[in-house]
């Protein structure tokens, strides 16, 4: 951003140092979010692209992906092995640059671990396992969830500012690609667990049945009987049910059907 | 559905046991969804509105429901501990 030049006219000059992003990547990622199997492994693939476009000879970047979970972040993919210990080297602290990052929205640089004051115990465990400088990007996941993509060199000022455009402008466009595979991930959570309903509650339902026929008892009585066994004997519900239904007819297996 | 008069001995019948669980439930950071799921495949009556209201102080519901909620919070602790 700082280096464009003025002059010779031309009013429609883009800024040199936010390289627009290629087309390739674009349909890159929309491959990834059809492709992946689940959240963990898009991220890893980000992770190995950012790695590298980031790379160059000499100075090669190990970048990972941590994700907040319950309010603590966790390593989920990495570009490689060291990357993963990076990562969870940074997270077993309390905080580190990975955090503030998060917290102001901004990618973050420490082009020096050296002359860095901040988060000592950290940067000095980090430099201990070779990192000498760090990029952490934010992916902006428009608040359904927190992630950051951290980038590990072994070099001192091993991010250009042209390389820092070019991850910021990459995470953007993974964060895009995120929030899709996000969105289909807890649609399909939300099918699944629907579907493991459906099948429990008909066994349920099933010995509530058999209990009322039984004792000659109502709904909520057959309810009762039902959940103190459970609790009681600290068995799921549902096992119980099956344990129920297995006792008077044998059957284990109830299974409910419907058109998916 | 449930009548109130079938609380027995086994369910919780003090205003504080009937609010535990939603105490509970805001302590945790489970998804709403996901519990109402949960209940639901226990042989839960209520909707997600209604469960939602109940675990925000913002409904009583009967006391069968409680007990069906609460073990449906510890079930997928269960579950996610192990």
């Amino acid at each position: 951003m700082t280096n464009h030049e003025h002059g010779a006219g031309s009013f429609s000059a883009l800024p040199q140092a936010t390289p627009a992003p290629t087309p390739d990547l674009e349909t890159r990622l929309k491959e990834l979010v059809l492709d992946s199997k689940d959240v963990v492994s898009f991220l890893t693939d980000v992770a190995l692209i950012a790695s590298s476009r980031l790379s160059s000879p000499g100075n090669r970047i190990h970048s990972g992906v941590t994700v907040m979970r319950r309010k603590r972040p966790v390593a989920v993919a990495s570009s490689d092995r060291a990357a993963r210990a990076l990562d969870e080297l940074q997270n077993g602290f309390k905080d580190g640059p990975c955090l503030t990052a998060l917290r102001n929205g901004t990618a973050l640089l420490v082009p020096d671990l050296a002359e860095e004051r901040r988060w000592a115990h950290y940067i000095k465990a980090a430099q201990e396992n070779g990192v000498s400088s760090l990029l952490a990007v934010p992916l902006n996941l428009a608040g359904e969830a927190e992630a950051v993509l951290n980038l590990y060199s072994g070099c001192s000022n091993g991010f250009t500012d042209e390389d820092i455009s070019d991850a910021e402008a990459f995470a953007s466009q993974a964060a895009s690609s995120l929030r899709l595979v996000l969105r289909i991930a807890q649609l399909s959570e939300a099918r699944n667990d629907l579907a493991i309903a459906m099948q429990s509650r008909t066994v349920i339902d099933m010995a509530i049945g058999a209990i009322m026929a039984e004792n000659r008892c109502s709904r909520d009585t057959a309810f009762q009987i039902l959940t103190k066994a459970s609790n009681s004997r600290n068995i799921k519900l549902r096992d119980v049910a099956t344990a129920v239904i297995s006792s008077i007819s044998g059957e284990k297996q109830i299974d409910t059907y419907f058109d998916e | 559905m449930y009548s109130h008069g079938a609380d027995g001995p086994e369910q919780p019948d003090r205003a504080e046991d009937l609010r535990g669980p939603a105490e509970r439930f805001r302590r945790t950071d489970l998804p709403l969804a996901k519990l109402w799921t949960y209940y639901y495949g226990l042989g839960g009556g209520m909707d997600e509105m209604s469960l939602d209201a109940y675990l925000h102080e913002a409904l009583d519901v009967p006391a069968a429901q409680v007990t069906l909620i609460a073990m449906a919070m510890t079930e997928l602790m269960e579950g996610e501990s192990s």
